[in-house]
């Protein structure tokens, strides 16, 4: 499904040069959940975003469906955000102006059809257990609510990949629970991959596979 | 099937109908308020320039020159067998009137005051025909083809109590309808008329006028009996006058056939250089809703930074941003053009005919129209488009982590 070869990532922070990624080298089968974990500032966040085609590497190579996609025009990436990959952010991300109905459709309206996009945004809604809040704005929603409708939007075209990113950072315990129970039951009823990423050891319980950062190299993988 | 471009549209669409939607009402009036101020601005100074070459062409045309003014080219000052060639003239077709005019210095005097001035001997009928001088008397009447020893004075001679026109200490300040001038021509003739009437037709070089029949005139100078000075004709409205001129020149040589432009050089000159002013105005107009529209977009730009990086995260391509960025420019120039407009078309000019602004020429009335307003609409829409367009690619073109969390 996706294949990391020795992916870098480094940044400059004035003179500083930062490594945050560090030669990572991972492959992830098509309908698996898996988590990456690790302390903060290990390269969690960073790796997922090069998954999500939301940044590019220093470099290494990265294959999506065999296709390498690091090197390809934002046009392409941008085409591939939208029908393979579906991407959760930990701060739900919702566009304010748009009501949770709405959040869910948009990026269905790029490449559905007539009206289509609306009956499935309302399923997908009803499927995260928002069937009753479709109409409410994002600051109508509780955080947790909020999230769902965010998982929600980020599954409309049927993405091959799911990317959530510490989806419970900033819930409570409850809710907590309620998305990621909800991110399992979606990655068996739709057999879409995911890749999740928590600092938190006791999300290891959700997923098949984990993969452990520190200083932006692997430092653990079962 | 909605091919991909369709899609595309369709979610700029659906983009800048929410944004414009849920936009805080504050906002979105003072938008509109500051699109409609610059539509205003563009539609007033062409509106004034507009109307003060109408006045100052009308007032040239209808008091001073006529359509189109015939003098002799050869030596002699005068035309020969004028009666001939006005007959020819009168045949051409779309000329609505034709007079003969003869002038003579003189010196005008009242009292303890004099003036020079050039007195017109005129055909009061064909005048009446060619001109509206005497629809503009404010004292008396106007002569009559059978009128001698009478004189009908601009109100720049006669002065006529009114010390706020312009050439009034140069006037004979006190003369009214009635009272009786002392007037030395340049041949030697010295005569005393009655007033019969005062005209101001507010256009100085025809005010600066004294006027008496062709019958007096050639008391006064009887060598010029059968002949003129100058034609003066009236075309039919939608007769083009350099048309009309082409085909009396043809009719005999020895003579100049000048239209009114071509006359009042002065006024051609004046309105030229208000053609220019306004042209620097309309540019400069432009700008200033160009960089008003800018500063508002990029405003709001800025403050969607974070929402653009979430709908590119998303997979909304550039394209669709942008064309909703552009829409919602699109949608605001129109509201403001439709707004300024309206109160153009329904306040300011109704205002302005009502306490209109005074020129030397006269009263200027605001013009403007269809083709005017339409203009003023698409410079401000080109300005909003140019305008909003540079910030959202300068948004766009940021890297998607960056405009996320900054």
């Amino acid at each position: 499904m996706y294949d990391v070869r020795e992916l870098t990532k480094t940044y400059h922070v004035g003179k500083v040069r930062i490594r945050a990624l560090d030669g990572i080298s991972i492959t992830i089968p098509r309908g698996d959940m898996v988590a990456i974990m690790g302390r903060s500032g290990s390269g969690k966040s960073t790796l997922l975003r090069q998954l999500g085609l939301l940044d590019r590497p220093t470099s290494g190579q990265a294959f999506l469906e065999l296709k390498e996609v690091t090197r390809l025009p934002e046009a392409e990436r941008a085409r591939l955000r939208l029908s393979c990959i579906g991407y959760v952010f930990q701060e739900y991300a919702l566009l304010a102006e748009l009501t949770a109905h709405q959040n869910v459709y948009l990026p269905g309206m790029m490449i559905g059809g007539p009206t289509d996009y609306k009956e499935q945004g309302a399923e997908l809604l009803r499927l995260v257990g928002l069937g009753d809040r479709i109409h409410h704005y994002p600051k109508e929603l509780s955080g947790g609510e909020q999230q769902r409708v965010a998982i929600a939007r980020a599954l409309i075209n049927s993405p091959k990949l799911l990317l959530a990113d510490e989806p419970c950072a900033n819930l409570d315990t409850i809710s907590s629970r309620t998305v990621m129970e909800t991110l399992v039951r979606l990655n068996k009823e739709m057999k879409v991959t995911t890749v999740f990423v928590s600092h938190d050891p006791s999300d290891r319980q959700y997923a098949k596979a984990v993969i452990v950062l520190s200083d932006g190299k692997i430092a653990e993988k079962g | 099937m909605i091919s991909k471009a369709a899609k595309s549209v369709r979610v700029a669409i659906f983009l800048a109908g929410t944004s414009v939607r849920r936009a805080n009402l504050g906002v979105v009036l003072l938008t509109v308020m500051i699109l409609a101020l610059a539509g205003l601005n563009l539609l007033f100074v062409p509106g004034l320039l507009e109307g003060l070459v109408k006045n100052a062409n009308d007032q040239v045309k209808n008091t001073y020159a006529g359509d189109i003014v015939i003098e002799s080219a050869t030596e002699n000052s005068q035309i020969p067998d004028v009666q001939t060639l006005t007959n020819r003239i009168k045949a051409i077709g779309g000329v609505s009137a034709v007079t003969t005019r003869n002038t003579l210095g003189a010196e005008v005097s009242f009292e303890n005051e004099r003036t020079n001035v050039v007195v017109s001997g005129i055909a009061p009928d064909g005048e009446k025909a060619v001109f509206t001088i005497d629809k503009h008397m404010i004292e008396g009447t106007f002569l009559e083809a059978s009128d001698v020893d009478k004189v009908v004075l601009g109100v720049q001679v006669a002065g006529a109590d009114k010390p706020n026109i312009e050439l009034y200490s140069r006037s004979l300040k006190r003369v009214h309808a009635g009272d009786t001038v002392t007037v030395s021509y340049a041949n030697g003739v010295k005569k005393l008329y009655t007033v019969k009437g005062i005209f101001w037709t507010e256009f100085i070089q025809t005010d600066a006028q004294a006027l008496i029949s062709e019958k007096e005139f050639e008391t006064v100078n009887p060598q010029v009996a059968g002949t003129a000075a100058s034609v003066r004709i009236k075309t039919a409205s939608d007769a083009a006058v350099g048309g009309v001129a082409g085909q009396i020149r043809q009719l005999q040589s020895g003579l100049r056939v000048l239209t009114w432009e071509d006359y009042a050089g002065i006024v051609r000159s004046m309105t030229d250089s208000f053609h220019v002013i306004n042209t620097i105005l309309n540019v400069v107009n432009v700008l200033v809703a160009g960089i008003t529209v800018f500063i508002v977009t990029y405003i709001d730009v800025t403050n969607r930074r974070r929402q653009i990086g979430i709908q590119r995260a998303i997979g909304i391509t550039r394209s669709s941003i942008m064309v909703s960025y552009l829409l919602r420019a699109v949608f605001y120039a129109i509201v403001g053009a439709v707004f300024a407009g309206m109160a153009f078309v329904y306040i300011v000019m109704p205002v302005e005919a009502r306490y209109p602004f005074h020129f030397p020429f006269g009263e200027v009335y605001l013009q403007t129209g269809l083709p005017t307003i339409s203009r003023a609409a698409v410079i401000l829409l080109g300005a909003a488009l140019v305008a909003s367009f540079v910030p959202a690619w300068m948004a766009l073109r940021t890297k998607i982590l960056d405009a996320i969390w900054g």
